[in-house]
């Protein structure tokens, strides 16, 4: 036997450990009592059956629409939009709570969807910058940031529009200053704060709905 | 992230029987300094126990004394109405702390929970004695500029990041914990540890032990109060010295007077010495400069951050000039 | 019925209801069938060799496809040199070398983006480390000049020493790290062996295609390079770097599509910086604050793979008119990722320290610092000995002065108190070269009146593809609403990378002229199939609202442009032109100038600075649209604050890592630290640049800002900061 070919079994059998050793501790332990050992043999071979153990069942409203979802415990509500749903329109910038990119709303307040897990969010109800709109009409936010070019790449502007929008529903816009600190979770490299401050004022002050 | 498993708690009892069974279980409720961590690799949790759903929410302000549920939102609390007229410098320190998106994640047992934010625990490429005890502290001897004047040893300098914490340290509130032992009450001065020898625990809380409500006894601090952050932004920034100052003023001569920091040691820093320097006089600024140098005995800097020394009593100083002038 | 001009209109955005909406596709937005998603291992030390790489424990982890790294890939075939010596490169997966901590040593591919992540972090790397330097002062006996740049005398050296007024000063600035919102990455995709697409961050989609042919050895046309909107650059995305290769190799090696999104740690470690820089001015001049002579010295940081230079000393050769000046600038390699050009690039560094230069001499000579200016204005270029093409700074000071209430700023620092607050005011000056190169555009008129151009240019935020439905709109006489100009493209004509603030000058000139080329296009087809305007001439007729005009014999003809089409049979017309500048770069000296002023308050004994208010004056030519060149000075302006008073991307040496690699710590100004600012423009027409007569603005947004505030701290506190930023430890 050529070493090549024992060094391979031997990684073998350290990968079929590792793999047992996962699903002992998985989420699945309660799936696993029920299943039948043929999968579970199965399982330890076949990682499309091993994915389905480490997910765990959510159901969650996005911008209006139930979704019955199967996620990783670890996958951020975040990742979740943009590469399970295809909601890229809520960015990721830092990943960690630094910077107000990946704002959405949950249950209506603003969060940093990279800093809380999908699975978290069981029964609550999520808005993304792609369900602010009414159909073709823009939410009045959009409007006043396109009027005011309240932004230069884009990238963080999705985050800017949902942080501004609850600045305004908190009550946190009255004045120039109150909205510079209350806008401060969402960082802006090319720096269009001064006209992202024109845009909240002008639609807190127009007073109509947000 | 590391893979775990996950777990809905549905009451204190089934979270903590979670948490205590494993090895290497965590609580989870805001989550805004645990999965930061969790991606960087600082902790790698089995299992996490959601305790979003239990019932610690409620603001509850009584005849001497105000509840807080561990799970009440930062952003909840720094809105409360009967908190911003009866405890405004908690208040203040909430909404000095971290974003509004942040604030409308964290939980108040959380915000004591965070870690410190030394560049060398996060980062797992260089030396840590609380993420890893033993392996040194990188910040003795590196960038310390963050670090504590107050209270470190030779295995750890680093700071507590919270803002609230040094409101609640001022304002004597009391930690209510509940665990597999039963409940216990935490005085909140008690509640974090210096880091001695064993910088890798941040508090004094028991394995399973989970944080039931933050209660303060009423005072007198409704008016003459004022929360200091000296940052290096406008906002969004953790503090280089931060001071929490509240005053009961009878004319111009102080009755009574709470003073804590943060920024300066491993837990929030009460300054009662000062407090007690104040007590009698009037509130002038040579009196609040006395109380300053009273304050910072014993402060010790390190390569970066002995501006501290200057910046921390001038920071009193300020504080205490604009708690009187309200 | 002559329209109204489009130039100069604050037009809105015209890709402005995406970017609000969240429909502007983003390199990391792209969705494809059987996408893996790959994550890198990183360098922890920042000198030696990669000893060994254990990969088992990664590729057991679920979902992965593969680990690659030198130990299990062929060298990308560009690397082989003919000489068979390594060029000098980092050349990713070709080698042991490890340059720099956070330098991608492998990639991890699996099926989804948590799993790549955390195979990423079984992997295991043993290294045999080597001394490292990342301290640029404490290595600046290795520091060295190249071919690119000399030393510069004119008249006599160090002849400031002879006034009859000196200062000589040191000034520091740190490494900055350019952190646009957008983290950097790449989706790759093969289609058989030589054919490659990538969706990537770049700034330049023809650069991107160029890089890779050399390094892949596979022709242009095989490599198809999509980068349609891209989240911010401020330099960064200049050149391929080495993640994109390493996803390109990995996507080959899985054979199918790979995307990488790189980490915001990993933005301090693998796609450039502003380099630190160490610089010393020594200036003179008489009792009456006329400049004798300055010397400018300068060393920079840049990697021990690469030489990066920049335009540090520059500004100090030609902006004062001053007999004698000499510079020398060298650059210093430490154990870091190679620097790239950061908004205002080397003159952003090199006018901090000239514009508080000039203001310390001007409190010697106990004169208005803006006067000190003024009497020192260069009405030609003393550097090149060229007349400027237009030069409008004395009006610019007039202009911002008046503004910001200049006279109101005390004469003496630590004069002025609002409450616990000092007052100051400061000013400093911006300069920057108003380039113009080579581009191609293509315009494609349909008979249904719609005209689409296109250019291989990109859009970082500036608003290229707004300004250029201006420029196309007034060319042709065609309504903005029917024009549709579309970039970041690499199949679109050829243009340059967006750099160097010269899209609108280059681009715009080859829009500018295709649209000329189009309308002698649909005049011949006129004069060709269409009897009644079988005598039109360029002379005798014009474009106007989508319609040509000749005044013939009988009056005013007029027909629409989608008519001419009908009419010649023509279903659509495409023209495709090249535009480059001419020989008016030689007797001209062309540059874009802008004057900032700030008013700042400072806390007397907490050292916290406010800046209150900003005037930014901008003389750059011809304004495109007024509403987003304002919002490209705004964001200078704020990219300046972080220069002034946030940012510094801070080491320790002792492990050759970054402290401060993330958001939390790398302060990056929020809205709290930006005042409100105005925005004033010369907006007069450059005769020579170019047929617009815009000469660019990106870089004088930013340069020259730092020292407005540290000028405005001084007159404020009398501290002099001269090493950046201005935090509050430094001012207590």
């Amino acid at each position: 036997m050529s070493q090549d070919h024992s060094e391979k079994q031997s990684e073998q059998k350290e990968f079929h450990e590792t793999r047992r050793g996962f699903l002992k501790q998985s989420t699945a332990m309660m799936a696993l009592a029920l299943t039948p050992p043929i999968v579970l043999k199965a399982a330890e071979k076949d990682e499309a059956i091993a994915a389905l153990f480490e997910k765990v069942p959510v159901s969650m409203e996005i911008n209006g629409k139930k979704q019955q979802l199967s996620v990783e415990p670890r996958t951020t509500l975040l990742d979740l939009l943009r590469e399970q749903l295809a909601l890229t329109g809520t960015k990721k910038g830092c990943d960690h709570g630094q910077c107000g990119a990946c704002t959405v709303h949950i249950n209506g307040m603003r969060v940093n969807s990279c800093l809380t897990l999908a699975v978290m969010q069981e029964g609550k109800k999520i808005t993304t910058i792609e369900g602010l709109a009414n159909g073709e009409e823009l939410h009045p936010m959009q409007q006043a940031f396109i009027k005011h070019d309240g932004f230069q790449c884009g990238y963080c502007t999705p985050g800017q529009i949902m942080s501004a929008v609850a600045c305004i529903r908190e009550g946190h816009a009255n004045s120039p200053e109150e909205i510079r600190e209350f806008m401060s979770g969402n960082i802006c490299r090319c720096g269009a704060y001064d006209n992202i401050v024109s845009a909240v004022l002008e639609v807190k002050q127009g007073g109509q709905k947000v | 992230m590391n893979p775990f498993s996950f777990v809905r708690a549905n009451s204190p009892k089934a979270a903590i029987d979670a948490v205590s069974k494993g090895d290497n279980s965590r609580f989870i409720a805001g989550g805004t300094n645990l999965l930061d961590l969790m991606k960087n690799g600082v902790m790698q949790p089995e299992k996490l126990v959601d305790i979003n759903n239990l019932p610690l929410k409620d603001i509850q302000l009584s005849k001497d004394k105000l509840h807080i549920g561990a799970l009440a939102l930062n952003s909840t609390v720094a809105a409360d109405n009967q908190v911003k007229a009866q405890f405004p410098l908690l208040s203040q320190a909430l909404l000095a702390g971290a974003s509004q998106q942040l604030r409308n994640m964290a939980t108040v047992g959380g915000n004591m929970m965070q870690r410190t934010r030394c560049s060398y625990f996060y980062d797992t490429a260089m030396p840590c004695n609380k993420r890893q005890p033993g392996s040194g502290c990188g910040a003795i001897g590196g960038v310390n500029r963050m670090h504590a004047i107050f209270g470190a040893s030779d295995k750890c300098i680093a700071v507590h990041p919270s803002d609230m914490c040094v409101a609640l340290v001022a304002l004597d509130a009391t930690v209510l914990v509940t665990g597999p032992k039963g409940e216990r009450k935490i005085p909140f001065a008690d509640f974090h540890r210096l880091p001695g020898d064993t910088p890798e625990k941040d508090n004094n809380l028991g394995k399973g032990e989970l944080i039931t409500a933050v209660e303060i006894p009423n005072n007198p601090y409704t008016k003459n109060i004022y929360y200091l952050k000296v940052r290096d932004r406008a906002s969004y920034a953790f503090a280089l010295v931060s001071v929490a100052a509240a005053l009961e003023l009878d004319g111009n001569v102080i009755k009574s007077a709470r003073l804590a920091m943060g920024g300066v040691a491993h837990k929030p820093w009460r300054l009662a010495a000062a407090e007690q320097s104040l007590i009698g006089k009037t509130a002038t600024e040579e009196n609040f400069r006395v109380a300053a140098t009273v304050a910072m005995e014993n402060a010790k800097a390190y390569e970066h951050n002995s501006f501290k020394l200057q910046l921390a009593p001038n920071s009193i100083v300020t504080a205490l000039l604009k708690a009187t002038s309200v | 019925m002559r329209q109204d001009k489009n130039v100069g209109k604050p037009l809105d955005r015209v890709d402005g209801r995406l970017k609000v909406t969240g429909g502007a596709k983003y390199f990391a937005d792209n969705h494809m069938e059987d996408l893996q998603h790959a994550c890198l291992v990183c360098s922890t030390i920042a000198s030696g060799r990669i000893k060994s790489i254990d990969t088992k424990a990664a590729l057991h982890a679920p979902g992965v496809l593969d680990v690659v790294s030198h130990l299990n890939t062929a060298p990308a075939p560009g690397y082989k040199q003919p000489d068979g010596k390594a060029r000098r490169q980092l050349r990713i997966f070709a080698d042991d070398r490890i340059y720099a901590n956070g330098q991608p040593v492998a990639i991890v591919v699996a099926n989804t983006m948590e799993r790549a992540v955390y195979a990423a972090s079984l992997v295991k790397i043993q290294y045999e480390q080597e001394v490292h330097h990342t301290d640029m002062r404490a290595n600046d006996k290795a520091a060295y000049q190249t071919d690119r740049m000399k030393d510069y005398v004119r008249g006599t050296t160090d002849a400031w020493k002879t006034a009859p007024v000196q200062l000589e000063a040191s000034y520091s600035t740190p490494i900055e790290v350019h952190n646009p919102m957008e983290l950097a990455g790449i989706i790759a995709k093969w289609d058989g062996p030589d054919n490659l697409t990538i969706w990537s961050k770049t700034q330049g989609v023809k650069n991107s295609q160029v890089a890779l042919r050399e390094i892949f050895q596979i022709p242009d046309q095989n490599i198809v390079v999509h980068s349609p909107f891209v989240g911010g650059g401020f330099g960064m995305a200049l050149r391929i770097w080495p993640h994109e290769i390493a996803t390109i190799i990995a996507a080959k090696k899985v054979g199918k599509p790979v995307k990488l999104v790189i980490s915001r740690d990993q933005m301090f470690t693998m796609v450039g910086h502003r380099p630190a820089a160490d610089q010393k001015i020594g200036i003179g001049a008489t009792q009456d604050g006329q400049l004798v002579g300055i010397t400018h010295e300068a060393i920079a940081s840049t990697s021990t793979y690469e030489d990066f230079t920049e335009a540090i000393t520059s500004m100090s050769r030609f902006m004062y008119a001053c007999p004698n000046v000499n510079t020398r600038y060298k650059i210093v390699p430490i154990n870091v990722c190679t620097p790239i050009w950061m908004r205002g690039p080397g003159e952003a560094t090199g006018a901090f320290a000239l514009e508080s230069a000039i203001d310390e001499l001007s409190y010697k000579l106990g004169m208005d610092p803006l006067a000190l200016r003024v009497k020192n204005y260069a009405a030609t270029d003393p550097e090149k000995n060229l007349p400027f093409s237009s030069n409008y700074l004395r009006e610019a000071y007039e202009m911002g002065a008046a503004k910001i209430g200049w006279n109101n700023r005390p004469a003496n620092p630590r004069a002025l108190k609002e409450g616990d607050w000092f007052v100051g005011y400061g000013v400093s000056t911006g300069v920057f070269g108003a380039h113009r190169g080579k581009a191609s555009a293509g315009a494609i008129f349909k008979s249904d009146g719609s005209l689409v151009v296109q250019s291989a240019t990109t859009d970082i935020g500036p608003g290229t593809a707004t300004a250029m439905v201006q420029i196309a709109a007034d060319a042709t006489g065609i309504s903005p609403n029917h024009i549709q100009f579309q970039l970041g493209e690499s199949t679109f004509p050829d243009a340059p990378e967006q750099g160097g603030s010269a899209t609108v000058s280059t681009v715009g000139s080859a829009v500018h002229d295709v649209c000329q080329e189009l309308k002698t296009k649909l005049l011949e087809l006129a004069t060709t199939h269409i009897p009644d305007f079988k005598n039109s001439t360029p002379e005798n007729s014009t474009f106007e609202n989508g319609y040509l005009v000749t005044a013939g014999d009988a009056g005013k003809m007029e027909i629409s442009l989608s008519d001419i089409l009908q009419k010649s049979n023509t279903p659509v017309l495409q023209v495709t032109t090249t535009s480059k500048a001419g020989d008016e770069r030689k007797k001209y000296s062309m540059y874009s100038f802008s004057v900032h002023f700030a008013k700042v308050h400072v806390h007397a004994s907490t050292g916290i600075v406010r800046i209150k208010h900003v005037v930014s004056v901008a003389d750059s030519g011809t304004i495109v649209n007024s509403k987003t060149a304002a919002s490209q000075m705004i964001g200078g302006v704020v990219g300046g604050i972080g220069m002034a008073l946030t940012e510094e991307a801070v080491l320790d040496h002792r492990y050759g890592r970054y402290a401060n690699n993330n958001f939390g710590d790398y302060h990056v100004p929020v809205h709290a630290d930006t005042p409100p600012t105005d925005i004033l423009f010369i907006n007069k027409k450059d005769p020579v640049i170019n047929p617009m007569g815009s000469k660019g603005m990106g870089e004088i947004a930013l340069i020259g800002f730092a020292a407005a505030v540290s000028n405005a701290v001084y007159n404020a506190t009398g501290k002099r900061v001269r090493d950046l930023p201005i935090t509050p430890d430094k001012l207590i």
